[in-house]
């Protein structure tokens, strides 16, 4: 079905490729700054550091959970991964080949890598018919033609488990999981390698939530799909990927096999993170089975230096006030899966 | 058992829409002892904020209050008039909503927000205000109280704006709050401090408290008692704990067995299928009959919230079985 067919057993293959990206957001400048600036004034820029040098390898076939609170540039990433997002500095590349232009206003190279928002009510044009929506994209892409695309939309729309007859509603006579089965349907029909998923299934409700993350977990198994998989909620990063990734402030701090993460976290804020996850409380006298992080994440306008986390840390020494740890396969760490960004990894 | 707080009874609250009449609240009976933390769980549409809203009577038309009692220790809410619940709300009964960035005045200073709330009370000082407001930022975990009373909501950060919303809330030494899932806009590590520093207060202050939340998980971690609603009723109630152990209505067990935390990483998660029907014209039968795996033919009429004791359930065929 996928148009670009996978032998068996290239699993191992780096199909996306994120090496040292930045990516910083400076506001543009009112009319006065502009002439303070000419005539040679400082200029206050307020540039805002989302992602600080990032290198991240997506494989063939895996599932990567991105991890992290709000601001800590997660979204950033993925919208730089689905070439929505140019890289201030680095690379980004889908098979050797970057998946943006270049020039003063950069396109998207590729089709090949397709994303699911969070928000499905904000997603899906509501002055047009979910059928065409799905069909726009294939069509202008030649990857259906004029007369097959009704039979097209329908095989996805069965896909995600809705009727055919679908096709012929629109957004605001479905319910938020029902558009939330169109927006993968539509991102899907473009045949795409990678999928990046950003909080798909954040703004719904627990039941509708549970068909939509088994949703995910058939399709990946029916499409061998590569997928990032952005989300806060750690409960469902855990059910569903292979793989994680922590960020905080920007940066990547931590990542290896999910499990292993969850069981064994390295870096203290990963550790801080998973505990401060509240738990089914069922049994036992204390009600309370969560230890709270001290302090806020701190703004992306003015990161503090060396180790991002140093000021939240119980472990902070001198040298992470001033050094910033590499994202490095520590020593200590046996498993070569297991990276950490840590001067003092835990364990 | 500490006294009787609140008495709800037979609370119904209907929308009046163009396409019929929206039953968002049905039929809500549920007794707050003082100092206890009472969640009030349900998906959206549930009816857990109307329930809310009608308790401080903050229903707008086409919304109204059509029937039942809402007591609080004895004196009737409803039906009072808007003067007589001024001095009720913010002083006796007050409210914690979602999102901390819609409820602040964006244009006044916090300090400002917060001598308006005490003034709208009592008639203090200027300097007896100011150290009472202080005195709950520091209590919210507000550093620098002080100072912090002439910014303004846009310079604190989504948890430190809904710790202002907390602190405005307690400012009145009120007798029970209502927690609009005010910790849903956060991020987890802000969530779990707010959670632990909501708990400890309610202690200190002995205030009760009606969480509401979507998230069995946050709710089981501050309340003692537990109301589930569907559809705009009460499917079940009972002790917090005992309730999660064992669930009696097969909505709760639904909820239960899907969350992810519950299966194996990777399997596929046991799902309620379908959706909550529409609430405006619900029929005869039992609410949750067409996503439900116990039906029966009993299931065609609505069934009644039976009561064992300290645990109530409305259902034909509850999940333990040993009800009569």
């Amino acid at each position: 079905m996928m148009s670009q067919a996978q032998p068996e057993g290239t699993q191992d293959g780096v199909l996306l490729q994120v090496s040292k990206a930045s990516k910083q957001f400076a506001p543009s400048l009112s009319f006065g700054d502009h002439i303070a600036a000419w005539l040679g004034q400082e200029v206050d820029q307020r540039i805002v550091h989302a992602v600080d040098t990032v290198s991240l390898d997506l494989h063939r076939g895996e599932v990567l959970g991105l991890v992290g609170e709000s601001g800590c540039g997660k979204s950033t990433l993925g919208r730089m991964m689905a070439g929505i997002y140019p890289a201030s500095r680095g690379s980004i590349e889908l098979d050797g080949v970057p998946v943006m232009g270049t020039g003063k206003k950069p396109l998207k190279t590729t089709t090949r890598i397709q994303m699911v928002f969070q928000d499905p009510f904000a997603s899906l044009d509501p002055r047009v018919r979910i059928g065409e929506t799905i069909g726009e994209g294939p069509l202008y892409h030649g990857l259906v033609d004029q007369t097959r695309v009704k039979a097209y939309v329908a095989q996805w729309l069965e896909t995600v488990g809705l009727p055919a007859e679908a096709a012929e509603r629109f957004p605001h006579q479905f319910s938020g999981g029902q558009r939330q089965r169109v927006a993968i349907a539509r991102a899907l029909a473009m045949q795409p390698d990678v999928l990046i998923c950003d909080e798909p299934v954040a703004s719904l409700d627990v039941s509708i939530q549970a068909q939509i993350i088994n949703l995910f977990l058939k399709l990946k198994h029916e499409l061998n799909l590569t997928m990032l998989f952005i989300s806060h909620d750690l409960g469902v990063i855990r059910h569903i990927t292979d793989n994680i990734a922590v960020m905080y402030l920007g940066r990547i701090v931590e990542r290896g096999p999910t499990l292993q993460v969850y069981e064994n976290p390295r870096h203290p804020y990963t550790r801080a993170l998973l505990d401060s996850i509240p738990r089914l409380v069922t049994e036992g006298d204390e009600l309370v089975t969560f230890k709270a992080i001290e302090g806020e994440l701190p703004s992306p306008l003015a990161p503090p230096p060396g180790c991002h986390f140093h000021l939240r840390c119980p472990f902070a020494q001198e040298v992470c006030k001033s050094s910033v740890p590499d994202l490095t396969n520590a020593p200590s760490l046996p498993d070569q899966d297991r990276h950490v960004a840590c001067h003092f990894p835990i364990g | 058992m500490s006294p009787v707080l609140l008495e709800v009874e037979g609370l119904s609250t209907h929308f009046m829409t163009r396409n019929g009449v929206l039953k968002a609240v049905n039929d809500v009976s549920f007794t707050l002892h003082e100092g206890e933390i009472i969640g009030l769980v349900g998906e959206s549409g549930s009816g857990k904020s109307v329930t809310g809203f009608s308790i401080l009577g903050l229903v707008d038309p086409p919304g109204k209050i059509v029937a039942g009692s809402v007591r609080l220790q004895g004196r009737e809410l409803i039906g009072m008039t808007d003067a007589e619940l001024r001095t009720v709300r913010g002083r006796e009964i007050s409210m914690v909503f979602q999102d901390p960035s819609t409820t602040l005045n964006p244009v006044l200073s916090i300090g400002t927000q917060m001598r308006l709330a005490l003034a709208a009370h009592e008639t203090t000082s200027r300097q007896a205000a100011d150290a009472r407001c202080i005195d709950v930022l520091n209590k919210v975990g507000i550093p620098d109280a002080a100072r912090r009373l002439d910014y303004f909501p846009h310079q604190f950060s989504g948890g430190m704006r809904q710790r202002v919303a907390i602190a405005i809330a307690l400012l009145n030494h009120p007798k029970l709050i209502i927690c609009d899932e005010p910790t849903t806009a956060l991020d987890v590590s802000i969530q779990a401090q707010i959670l632990l520093q909501m708990k400890t207060l309610a202690q200190d202050f002995g205030t009760a408290m009606i969480w509401i939340s979507h998230d069995l998980s946050t709710v089981s971690s501050v309340a003692s008692q537990l109301l589930v609603m569907y559809a705009g009723r009460i499917i079940e109630s009972g002790p917090a704990r005992d309730l999660l152990r064992v669930p009696d209505h097969p909505y709760t067990q639904g909820l239960l067995n899907s969350l992810p935390e519950h299966a194996r990483p990777g399997q596929p998660l046991v799902q309620i299928p379908g959706q909550m029907p529409s609430l405006i014209n619900l029929g005869a039968e039992c609410a949750f009959l067409s996503r439900c795996t116990k039906s029966g033919p009993l299931c065609q009429s609505s069934p009644a919230l039976r009561s064992d004791g300290s645990r109530r359930v409305r259902c034909h065929h509850p999940v333990a079985g040993d009800w009569q």
